[in-house]
């Protein structure tokens, strides 16, 4: 099936990042995970995960499917919560060094402080500008020209605004399949958050709306810190700074993205990098 | 620089959820309250109902009817004689019939003695049991109970209950003279012709003969019999349950049983269902498999809407069309071989239950539609791909993969039409009787009342608070107990059902 | 191959007998429509302008006198009777048929009161509840009981609501027979209806908007409250449509708590306004019942009989024709 995009008629070029810099660890981890087990019910998934996610940089979760990169991804702004049984057995998951399973912490707060993006674009059934200033009214925001600014701001932060700002009334169903997830991105963007996370962003869209996006991410990367969970080898090669390698449930090796991909210092992730398997 | 997260504030959303929770409450809270209330209502019932059997006893209303039965037994075989003279006047010569009318005469005559001691004993235990009642004060009768408790007039219990024992005496020396003459009588009877009338007179005097035998028993049960035993609690449960009289605002002895209600429930449920479950599943099974789409497109919302039908304006079309023309067919001469046509009554079982069949249909036809429709593609496929015709599929896989359901759905519908109240109060006849079944299938063509209906048609009426009133509550009671059966054992089959299609 | 031709046969048989009966179903359900609907309609339309019978619509139900005078008959409503002789000083001798003439105002005004405040009821509570079980409730054994509850309440007869509307609201609370006690009585009559087709509204949301919204930092109720109550709400009014027409057409349960036979009293001719919901009300069900049953049938009684049957199945069959048709246009327009 081939979707009609907005986006051919301007073909953007393949899009190729300069070279990542290399992980500087001295600035305090954004997240810090240490010794989670994640089960739902009785059904472990994750076993004694670590790792420090890097403010200000953009973290890939890579792995076969089923390992648990959802999973992980969705503790970090306890998603999980919604679903039955779904718990973190063990360890801690630390927001700038707050526990965020702590029993008084307002998960709404964290929730806005950690925004996500979802797999499959899910545009609420409303006009372009309410989806964006759908955070800010939920937030108390009753001021017209401010809730404008913002709306614009996240559009074009977004990469969105040239495209929608003459239709900004209509609904968000109308748009590609790619401009619905950066409407979504510019949704989350708009509450200014923290962190950003991607859950496969681009798993459904084609290669050119996964390149607008892709740059997207990439620009991300200066104000946000953001972590994608990807199934594209290329993609986490792309746009990351740092890669976490999962495989069953557990955290096989993490490090900057460049030293993953060219000198993996576990067997595992090679013979997954390389396509050996997975 | 890193911000604390905040401290969960106490924001409405635990309230709001609390709230939301409160409402979902309500189903269960409702079912509570109507299980209090109409125990509350109507549990008095058996304290009330006891006193009422107790004084039954107590004030001899017991003793006379052991006598009325003697004197009710010789009355039905008077009327029995009756049926004989109509069949004999087509066949009997009219010297043989006039002689037969004096027999029947003189035989009803020669009652007259007996039937005069039960209204003498009756006239004297009503007099005592209204007395008594006033005593007691809290048994309510129907007929005349005045708030006037202070000024009783002395009552002579023991004066009366010896005056009603001494009828004992009488009664065996009227026994004792019936037999006499009826024995003598019977050998005037003229003799029949007719083969048939023959013995019918035959099988007559053999009545008779067990009539006379029974009348020492009778004496028996008399001098047996003793205002003072106790009447055992259970009773109050067991004359309600088993008790084969609903009797109410009598002058003489109420009674609240409950299975004449039941028992015209449960036929009028019955007729329903035999018409309503093979149309309701053939025409399912037709619509899911056999139908065109555009038939099923319409046929679906078509069949769904009958259940829409407001069960008041079903009743009227019972009335105003459907027990007339039963009864217009009963009549034509296409229909003279069958035994118990002509009906005579034309709002009976038959009608409510036709009536009811068109609700149950819709029930039954909506969810057995849903059981046939969710089996599993697989099945079906695999069946088609081993050679089986379309008919063979329906019966060998789809019917039985979906049986529980279809049968869930059955009792769902029967749940619906033993609830069912105002097509039963308009068109079942509303008469409190257990339907002759010697009649065979002319039993459904006789009226009944119902559970439903007599709580619609009493519950108007009666006083609050009376023994009548609890009984009424008590029915609902019953009702509710099994409706709710009813709806457990289909909703069982359904998780059954869903558990085995996995 | 002489199996297969009898196997054929049999198909051909059986699935004409399954024809058949489905059709037999149908053709006696459009003979009671039929029937009820011509009859019916001799007594709602007229054959001049405006076609509608509007002093049938709007006038309150009334005894029909009967009476020939010089050698004409005359068939006159109560009050046109008393106009009558008023004109006429001599004596008559007329046939009384109670409720056989006039209209069915009265008994239309309180059906809809009825159906207007239980519907609010349970649509509130209904609602209410729906929300609870859909967005709140975890898989518990709590929640089984209530959805076990919320089942076996749907079988039960209307006939035990009218017996509990009577213990609870009219002797308990000593509301009497009253507009509220019928406003409660079929509103819980009526509530698992409405939630089951609440909760089906709700569930049909998807899951991507909550989470979506929650992400955003939303809170549950405002999650709810924006994004998905806004979008269940169509499909759950018009799966409660089928229930106004149920509420509308019940009898049992408005018997003993907030019908009268006849009330001469409109509804707003109340002493004081706190009086309007502790009246009784005449209403169309019932009133089919009472003059179905209590007066005999013969050509002066069938006017109301047919008429008031007539409206509450046409009434019935606007409402069911509404919720179906909304109903088609809701999914063509809600396709996520
Ligand atoms: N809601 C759920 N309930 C139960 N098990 C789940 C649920 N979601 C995911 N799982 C299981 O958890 C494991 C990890 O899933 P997930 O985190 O989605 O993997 P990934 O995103 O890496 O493909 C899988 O085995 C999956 O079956
Ligand atoms: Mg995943």
């Amino acid at each position: 099936m081939v979707i009609m995009e907005k986006e051919t008629e301007h073909p953007a070029p393949p899009f190729e990042p300069q070279k990542v810099a290399e992980p500087e660890p001295q600035e305090k981890a954004m997240i810090t995970v240490s010794d989670v087990d994640f089960s739902y019910g009785a059904h472990q998934v994750l076993f004694d995960v670590n790792l420090e996610i890097p403010p200000r940089a953009v973290t890939a979760f890579i792995g076969p499917s089923g390992c648990g990169k959802t999973t992980l991804l969705r503790c970090f702004n306890r998603m999980n919560d919604l679903i039955d049984g779904a718990h973190v057995s063990a360890g801690r998951i630390e927001l700038e060094g707050h526990d965020i399973n702590a029993p008084d912490i307002d998960v709404v707060e964290l929730r806005r402080r950690v925004g996500m993006v979802f797999q499959k674009s899910n545009p609420f059934p409303k006009s372009i500008y309410d989806n964006v200033a759908y955070g800010l009214r939920v937030l108390g925001a009753t001021k017209k020209s401010r809730i404008n600014e913002a709306v614009e701001k996240s559009l074009r932060a977004a990469a969105l605004w040239g495209e929608v700002k003459d239709r900004l009334d209509s609904s968000a169903y109308g748009l590609s399949g790619g401009q619905q997830q950066r409407l979504c991105i510019a949704r989350a963007l708009a509450v200014e958050p923290e962190v950003i996370l991607m859950d496969e962003p681009c798993s459904a869209l084609d290669p050119i709306a996964t390149a607008k996006v892709e740059e997207l991410i990439y620009q991300l990367r200066e104000n946000f810190t953001i972590v994608i969970v990807t199934h594209n080898m290329q993609q986490a090669g792309r746009c990351s700074n740092y890669t976490a390698f999962f495989y069953l449930g557990r955290l096989i090796e993490f490090g900057a993205t460049s030293k993953i991909f060219s000198n993996p210092s576990e067997r595992q992730t090679e013979d997954y990098i390389t396509g050996r398997f997975g | 620089m890193a911000v604390p997260l905040p401290v969960r504030r106490w924001h409405a959303d635990s309230l709001i959820k609390a709230f939301f929770g409160s409402n979902a409450l309500i189903a269960i809270v409702v079912l509570a309250l109507i299980t209090i209330f109409l125990f509350r209502e109507g549990f008095g019932f058996f304290g009330k109902n006891l006193a009422n059997i107790r004084l039954y006893r107590r004030a001899g209303l017991e003793y006379v009817d052991i006598l009325r039965d003697s004197a009710n037994s010789h009355a039905a075989l008077s009327r029995s004689l009756n049926d004989i003279r109509k069949r004999a006047a087509a066949t009997e010569s009219a010297d043989t019939l006039s002689r037969f009318d004096e027999f029947s005469t003189a035989f009803s005559d020669s009652a007259e003695n007996l039937n005069g001691l039960v209204s003498d004993a009756g006239d004297k235990a009503v007099a005592l049991r209204d007395a008594l009642a006033l005593l007691i004060g809290d048994v309510d009768h129907s007929g005349e109970n005045s708030e006037q408790g202070a000024a009783t007039p002395p009552i002579d219990e023991a004066g009366t209950i010896a005056a009603l024992r001494a009828n004992t005496a009488t009664f065996a020396t009227t026994a004792a003279a019936l037999d006499r003459t009826i024995r003598d009588l019977l050998k005037t009877a003229p003799s029949f012709q007719d083969a048939i009338t023959k013995r019918a007179f035959e099988y007559w005097t053999k009545k008779v003969d067990g009539y006379l035998a029974s009348l020492p028993a009778t004496t028996k049960k008399l001098q047996a019999w003793n205002p003072e035993r106790p009447v055992p609690a259970y009773r109050a449960v067991t004359s309600f349950l088993f008790g084969r009289d609903w009797i109410t605002a009598s002058f003489w002895q109420d009674w609240y049983g409950i299975i004449p209600l039941f028992v015209g429930s449960f036929l009028v449920s019955i007729v329903a269902l035999a018409i309503a479950v093979p149309f309701g599943v053939a025409s399912a099974i037709y619509v899911s498999e056999v139908a065109q789409p555009a038939e099923k497109r319409f046929i679906k919302p078509y069949v769904e809407f009958i259940a829409a039908i407001p069960s008041v304006v079903l009743g009227f079309f019972g009335i105003a069309v459907v027990g007339q023309t039963i009864r217009h067919v009963s009549q034509s001469s296409f229909f003279h071989w069958v035994s118990f046509f002509p009906i005579s009554e034309r709002l009976n079982i038959f009608t409510a239950g036709s009536l009811l069949a068109l609700m149950a249909v819709s029930t039954i036809f909506t969810l057995a539609e849903d059981a046939l429709r969710n089996v599993p593609r697989g099945f079906v496929e695999a069946s088609y791909a081993l050679g089986a015709n379309r008919l063979q599929t329906v019966g060998r896989v789809i019917v039985p993969a979906s049986l529980s359901g279809i049968v869930s759905a059955i009792l769902l519908g029967f749940g619906r039409v033993i609830g069912e109240t105002m097509v039963v109060l308009l068109c079942a006849g509303n008469r409190i009787a257990i339907p002759d079944f010697t009649q065979g299938l002319g039993a459904f063509f006789q009226p009944v009342h119902t559970m439903t209906g007599i709580i619609a048609q009493e519950m108007g009426e009666v006083v609050r608070g009376s023994i009548h009133y609890r009984a009424l509550f008590m029915v609902g009671l019953a009702l509710f107990a099994i409706t709710l059966a009813t709806n457990y054992a289909a909703q069982k089959l359904v998780a059954r059902y869903r558990m085995s299609i996995g | 191959m002489k199996i297969r031709t009898r196997q054929r046969i049999a198909q051909t048989t059986s699935f004409w007998i399954f024809r058949l009966a489905t059709y037999t179903i149908l053709a006696a359900a459009t003979y009671i429509f039929l029937d009820i609907g011509i009859k019916g309609s001799r007594t709602l339309f007229t054959a001049h302008a405006p076609f509608i019978n509007v002093p049938f619509l709007t006038q309150r139900p009334q005894t029909l006198f009967v009476f020939d005078y010089q050698g004409t008959k005359y068939t006159l409503s109560d009050s046109e009777f008393r106009v009558w002789k008023a004109q006429h000083p001599e004596e008559v001798e007329a046939t009384s048929v109670a409720y056989s003439a006039g209209g069915v105002w009265p008994c239309i005004v309180g059906t809809a009161l009825l159906v207007i405040g239980s519907m609010i009821f349970a649509l509130a509570v209904g609602i209410c509840s729906a929300i609870y079980l859909s967005e709140y409730s975890q898989n518990s054994r709590f929640i089984r009981l209530i959805r076990i509850a919320i089942l076996n309440l749907a079988g039960v007869p209307s006939i035990v609501f009218g017996l509990f509307g009577f213990g609870l609201f009219v002797i308990f609370l000593h509301w009497n027979v009253s507009l509220l006690a019928g406003w409660f009585t079929l509103g819980l009559m009526i509530l698992p209806a409405i939630i089951t087709a609440s909760e089906e509204s709700l569930r049909a949301v998807p899951n991507g908007l909550r989470e979506g919204s929650l992400a955003l930092g939303a809170t549950k109720w405002q999650t709810i409250r924006k994004n998905v109550l806004p979008y269940a709400l169509p499909g759950i009014l018009t799966s409660s449509i089928l229930g106004i027409s149920r509420v509308a057409g019940e009898t049992a349960p408005i018997m003993f708590t907030a019908a009268y036979a006849l009330r001469d009293e409109m509804p707003w001719q109340v002493q004081h306004w706190t009086d309007f919901v502790f009246q009784g009300v005449m209403a169309l069900p019932y009133h089919i019942y009472v003059v179905s049953s209590k007066i005999p049938q013969n050509e002066y009684t069938e006017r109301m009989q047919y008429g008031a049957a007539c409206i509450l199945l046409l009434l019935v069959f606007v409402i069911a024709l509404t919720s179906i048709v909304l109903r088609e246009k809701a999914r063509r327009r809600l396709s996520w």
